[in-house]
């Protein structure tokens, strides 16, 4: 790391009191003379930091603490305890002076006037942030370039498609050429078109200016494309924090081989195959699959089996015309994160 | 001490001119549904002139409220349209601060701008139309003071704008200040409409009340100093006199009071997120 973090992470905590909502009218009525409190660990001693110009992807089912970090991390909430440090601010404490730098993008809800068209509303976003009309000019000419706003720049928003609308968006938290750029789900609900101009519109800021990117997603394409760095989040607590390559490594446990045969004269000896792997002690039984008549599929560990000998085996039993090898998709490997699997806790190194 | 008041008249500077672009941007939306202005303006006229002709029916019915003659209690019904239509023009972005900002969400958006989060949300939105009471309650008032035959000095024609701007702060203090309940308790409908009811009480010479009632509209909901105490001075009401120096200090403590509660408002936000 040469330079300090952009932005400082420290033991940061968010604490929730709630209370068990009974049911029916004669439950609320008690609810409003005796409630049983419980507290809520949103976030629960959460530590990262992030440097000027990383573009972070930050993920984690629902209600496991995103959220409510971004909010932390955008000064509308108060941390319980903890300490966050960004752009130089204390966020909650310097509200009006940190959000100057800053942009924030929330996904299901949009910062436009709805009423009337877009170009009004960067208009008053200009005056509010205290844009000159030249950064103004230049700014949108960049956005309408990668963006491609100019066709509806003067459609009221109502009446924008969800794609258009989070272009837009985008735009205007931009308007001010923050440092820092928070995006919560930018990418929700958009058709695959809209979601690669949002994804190249990002990669063009970060490259251009800088910017520093922290996004929530539940699509892990914009994660694969964007992102070096993951950071997961679940039930408050940071799982896993560094390259996604390394999250691979650490995690990925099977791949799978599928073959296509030759042609139906194959069956004889594949059913011998079969039978020889599954009697194999050497590496454990491994289980064909038949996907159809010719192709066939074994998902292996990938530990314990050099996927080359397994070719070799392959080839050696039955003549092959095709062969795909995959690594177990990310989402199960995220899923399986979810669901509770151990993750040696201090292991993945953070790296900016 | 020279630099904290430097700040403080950029920051004002600064939000002025923002109220300017807001007001503009209100107004693009208007002109965007012109009908929809047109059909605002005629219904809220007609309920201020169906309101006007309950109050001129029943008096010609009864001549005199205690010790108040028709054209007083009609001056004082005038003056008190000043300040409400004031505060109609920016009442409409207190009556659903509860569900749309809170419990909806849009009182994120508010705190991620670098400007006053009350100044958003007073001046998100405009009923200018009902500007026409001001104007209205003007001409009433005039026309009452003729057949009183009051002598208008230029005191009293400053003391009736300084009075209605007390007022309509008064009015908008004390809605304000129960719009930031909406903080604490998630509810649609909020408290508004009891307090809503109470404004009428305000139009009528207070002296016809219980004396709790009184008590009640002057030291409780003081909607007495924004409608009664100021035309009773206008109206040169010896009884009442002792208290024209207070409208403004009610006005700027009601002000005060709700300005703190929003303050802490926000810290409770801030610390629940709800």
């Amino acid at each position: 790391m040469s330079s300090a973090p952009l932005i400082s992470v420290r033991a940061l905590s968010k604490h929730f009191r709630t209370f068990r909502r009974r049911e029916g009218i004669a439950g609320g009525l008690v609810n409003l003379f005796h409630r049983d409190y419980q507290t809520l660990k949103a976030v629960d001693h959460v530590n990262f930091e992030i440097a000027r110009g990383e573009m972070v992807g930050y993920i984690g089912p629902n209600g496991a603490g995103k959220s409510t970090t971004i909010k932390m991390l955008t000064g509308i909430l108060m941390p319980t305890s903890g300490e966050i440090v960004s752009n130089g601010f204390v966020p909650f404490r310097q509200r009006a002076a940190y959000v100057k730098t800053i942009g924030v993008v929330f996904g299901q809800r949009t910062q436009l006037w709805w009423d009337i068209a877009v170009i009004e509303s960067f208009k008053l976003l200009r005056r509010i942030y205290d844009v000159s009309q030249r950064d103004f000019d230049e700014r949108m000419e960049l956005f309408d370039q990668v963006l491609a706003l100019r066709d509806f720049l003067h459609t009221p928003v109502r009446k924008l498609s969800l794609g258009q609308r989070m272009r837009c968006d985008l735009a205007a938290a931009l308007l001010h050429n923050p440092p820092i750029l928070f995006l919560d789900e930018p990418t929700i609900g958009l058709d695959v078109v809209a979601k690669d101009h949002i994804r190249q519109f990002l990669k063009t800021i970060n490259e251009r200016y800088k910017t520093t990117i922290l996004l929530t997603t539940h699509d892990l394409d914009d994660i694969e494309e964007l992102c070096r760095r993951i950071m997961i989040i679940d039930r408050g607590a940071l799982l896993f924090d560094g390259p996604l390559a390394a999250l691979k490594e650490q995690l990925l446990r099977t791949k799978q081989i599928k073959f296509i045969l030759r042609d139906g004269e194959q069956a004889p000896r594949l059913a011998a195959f079969e039978q020889a792997l599954a009697a194999a002690p050497a590496n454990g039984a491994l289980h064909l699959e038949r996907l159809d008549e010719l192709t066939c599929r074994i998902v292996f560990d990938r530990k314990r089996v050099a996927t080359a000998d397994l070719i070799r085996q392959i080839l050696g039993a039955v003549e092959v015309r095709d062969f795909v090898i995959e690594d177990e998709p990310i989402e199960e490997i995220i899923k399986r994160i979810y669901g509770g699997e151990a993750l040696t806790p201090e292991a993945p190194a953070s790296q900016p | 001490m020279r630099r904290i008041l430097f700040q403080f008249g950029s920051q004002l500077r600064r939000h002025a001119l923002l109220l300017g672009a807001y007001f503009a941007q209100y107004a693009k939306v208007r002109v965007s549904y012109r009908s929809d202005f047109f059909i605002s303006l005629a219904t809220s006229m007609a309920a201020t002139f169906f309101s006007l002709g309950f109050v001129w029916t029943l008096f010609q019915k009864v001549p005199r409220l205690a010790t108040w003659r028709m054209e007083e209690v009609l001056f004082l019904y005038g003056f008190s349209l000043i300040p409400f239509g004031l505060f109609n023009v920016l009442s409409m972005n207190l009556y659903e601060f509860g569900s749309t900002y809170i419990m909806e969400g849009k009182f994120d958006r508010v705190l991620l701008r670098p400007i006053s989060s009350l100044f958003q949300v007073l001046f998100e939105t405009f009923r200018i139309e009902s500007f026409h009471e001001v104007l209205v309650g003007l001409a009433i008032v005039i026309w009452a003071g003729r057949r009183l035959a009051h002598h208008w000095t230029l005191l009293d024609a400053a003391l009736l704008a300084f009075f209605g701007l007390c007022g309509g702060v008064i009015y908008l203090s004390v809605f304000l200040f129960l719009t930031t309940f909406s903080f604490w308790f998630e509810d649609r409908i909020g408290i508004h409409p009891p307090f809503w009811n109470l404004l009428a009480f305000g139009r009528y010479p207070l002296s016809i009340y219980s004396s709790y009632i009184r008590f009640l509209l002057s030291w409780i909901v003081p909607f007495g100093f924004a409608t009664f105490y100021p035309s009773a001075r206008l109206l040169g009401r010896a009884e009442f006199r002792a208290y024209a120096p207070l409208i403004p200090l009610v006005a700027a403590a009601t002000l005060a009071l709700a300005a703190t509660a929003w303050r802490f408002g926000l810290r409770r936000y801030s610390s629940t997120g709800s």
